[in-house]
């Protein structure tokens, strides 16, 4: 009998050797293009966008660049209207939350609290549909129905109520806008606190119903409190959502009349493709993600995870 | 104190209770469809002006009834931009969906299974990909496709869609893998299944819900996407919605024709989001909350 000599073993040992290779390190190659994927979705544009906004023009030659310190900033912020749209995004971003929030928990503790499961499950099938709604539908919608000429919304107040009708669209943008994106995404807090009340024990509730508290303090001292990871989970996903309030403004309004409704992602947009001002764009950029990220982290190390995972 | 007395007092009381009971139920019920004619008729208007005859799109006071025609879906899918478009969106966002699966699903498995250093921060790190907001992001992106020419192409596209959804479905799957418990993994070792076998064999199958659902919710937030394909396509990999806004833009705004796109767009969307409906909830709270 001869023994197996290297030519056999060669090609079987190597295919094994791979297959080592890829079992031995197998959290590194399920890692790997993940990570790659988020450095080039989130180092690559952050430091593309401090370039650009350091200097006068892009070139291919990054290092040849005409480098301007904090010229474009200053643009930015004395003739780029950027203070404004930080103030509007603010005033949106705060007012469509507290109303999504406090509207999405009302509904979800309403429809939880109805007897008949097939009643319960209507609504709740129901109530999700507006997040189907794109935000160029929904600016569509919006058109078509608080147009002052052809509008049903209008037409109602103005033949149905004492009241004239605003001009909902020039007169109260802002509002109209927070209230589409009400309309709009409310859904997403109600189906996350619905589970989450879905969630709260049975038992915790019962006890505190023998003890006799009223309904809204097993809500303030029971209910809530055991909510508090899903309260906070909610609210922080939606936050980072709605600084990428895009579409529906664009679509609606086109961040007007005038700058009224002009969101900082309207303004960098103007600044980019209107004004060709790349490197002003730019620097509202920077200052945008800066603050945004820094928020985000801000909160999410202040309330911290405990309870969220683990 | 008498008997009597005391009784009559309870039933009084429960009586009481009664009535107030009937009327909570009555309030409750008037708030929820009050919010669901909120939810209902904007909808209902759009569907009813894509689906009237042009002239009665738009008159006041509203023909309430009329004969309802597809006069404006005919010369919407006539139009050969609406069908690019919509082929596009279609193929662009059920592709970018294959792919951040087979990206992030992996990767979530291991967050969830191995001791990664610094685990919270990877965590964090991933889901600030979502705290940029895209206009700040697709500044780079670009000029970046641009000299790849990746411009206008529909593997731009899917890449920005997967850099939408990336961070969603980690976050999502992780939680997922955390509820799988991690011993029906170890017994298929023990039968001589490698590691990557029994992720394969044991622990996808079991994610399979998680997974659906995800896919799901990814395929709707790219459905939706409007920003990334106004500035980075210009004829050949134009989305829906892209094509929906140019509706808009245009000086005068064929009303009927507009109502009946933005329909076209709102349905599958509706179809989806009712079929995974049981899952939203635990994919959309990133795990915080399980089950109902």
């Amino acid at each position: 009998m001869s023994t197996p000599t290297q030519t056999e073993t060669t090609p079987q040992s190597t295919f094994a050797r791979l297959r080592d290779l890829w079992n031995d390190y197998l959290p590194y190659w399920f890692m790997a293009p993940m990570v790659a994927v988020m450095v080039m979705i989130t180092f690559f544009p952050g430091a593309y966008d401090l370039y650009l906004s350091l200097v006068a023009e892009p070139t291919l030659d990054v290092f040849a660049a005409d480098f301007v310190g904090l010229r474009n900033f200053e643009t930015a912020f004395t003739r780029g209207g950027a203070i404004h749209s930080f103030i509007i995004t603010i005033t949106v971003v705060v007012s469509a939350l507290l109303l999504e929030t406090v509207l999405g928990f009302v509904l979800a503790a309403l429809v939880a609290g109805v007897g008949s499961d097939r009643a319960k499950s209507f609504y709740r099938v129901l109530f999700i549909i507006p997040m189907a709604v794109a935000p160029v539908s929904l600016a569509t919608i919006g058109r078509i129905m608080l147009n002052s000429e052809i509008g049903i919304i209008p037409y109602v107040i103005n033949t149905g109520t004492p009241f004239a009708a605003p001009s909902f669209l020039s007169d109260v943008p802002l509002l109209t806008v927070i209230l589409l994106d009400a309309w709009n995404w409310t859904p997403f807090m109600f189906i996350i606190f619905y589970a989450g009340l879905s969630s709260v024990p049975k038992t915790l509730i019962e006890a505190s119903r023998v003890d006799g508290a009223p309904m809204w303090r097993r809500y303030v001292h029971v209910i809530i409190p055991y909510m508090k990871p899903v309260v906070f989970v909610a609210t922080l996903i939606r936050l980072i959502d709605l600084f990428r309030t895009f579409g529906v403004v664009y679509g609606l309004t086109g961040g007007g009349p005038g700058t009224a409704t002009q969101l900082v992602s309207i303004n960098i947009y103007e600044q980019m493709f209107i004004n060709n001002q790349i490197t002003v764009a730019a620097a509202i950029a920077i200052v945008y993600l800066v603050l945004v990220v820094a928020l985000c982290n801000v909160i999410i190390a202040k309330v911290g995870f405990e309870g969220v995972w683990d | 104190m008498a008997t009597t007395d005391g009784d009559s007092a309870t039933a009084s009381q429960r009586l009481d209770k009664d009535t107030r009971e009937k009327l909570v139920t009555v309030v409750r019920h008037t708030i929820l469809l009050t919010w669901s004619f909120i939810v209902l008729f904007p909808l209902y208007w759009l569907a009813s002006m894509s689906l009237k005859p042009p002239g009665q799109a738009n008159s006041l006071p509203p023909d309430w009834i009329f004969l309802p025609t597809v006069y404006n879906y005919i010369q919407l899918f006539q139009d050969s931009g609406f069908v690019a478009a919509f082929a596009n969106s279609l193929v662009m966002v059920s592709a970018s969906v294959v792919l951040v699966l087979l990206i992030g699903v992996p990767a979530a498995y291991v967050l969830s299974r191995y001791d990664i250093p610094m685990e919270r921060d990877v965590l964090v790190w991933i889901l600030s990909s979502r705290m940029l907001p895209p206009i700040a992001v697709v500044l780079p992106f670009f000029i970046i496709f641009r000299e790849l020419n990746l411009f206008d192409t529909r593997v731009g596209m899917v890449l920005m869609y997967v850099s939408i959804n990336l961070s969603l479905v980690v976050w999502v799957m992780k939680a997922f893998f955390d509820g799988i418990p991690e011993t029906l993994e170890e017994a298929a070792r023990v039968d001589g299944a490698t590691q990557f076998q029994g992720f394969r064999k044991v622990v996808l199958p079991a994610a399979k819900p998680g997974i659906f659902s995800v896919a799901i919710i990814s395929f709707i937030f790219a459905w939706i996407e409007l920003l990334f394909g106004l500035v980075l396509t210009s004829f050949e990999a134009v989305p829906v919605t892209l094509f929906v806004y140019s509706f808009i833009g245009s000086r005068s705004i064929e009303w009927g024709m507009l109502a009946a796109a933005s329909t076209a767009m709102i349905v599958p969307v509706v179809i989806f989001l009712i079929a995974v409906n049981k899952y939203l909830a635990a994919g959309l709270s990133f795990g915080v909350v399980i089950k109902e």
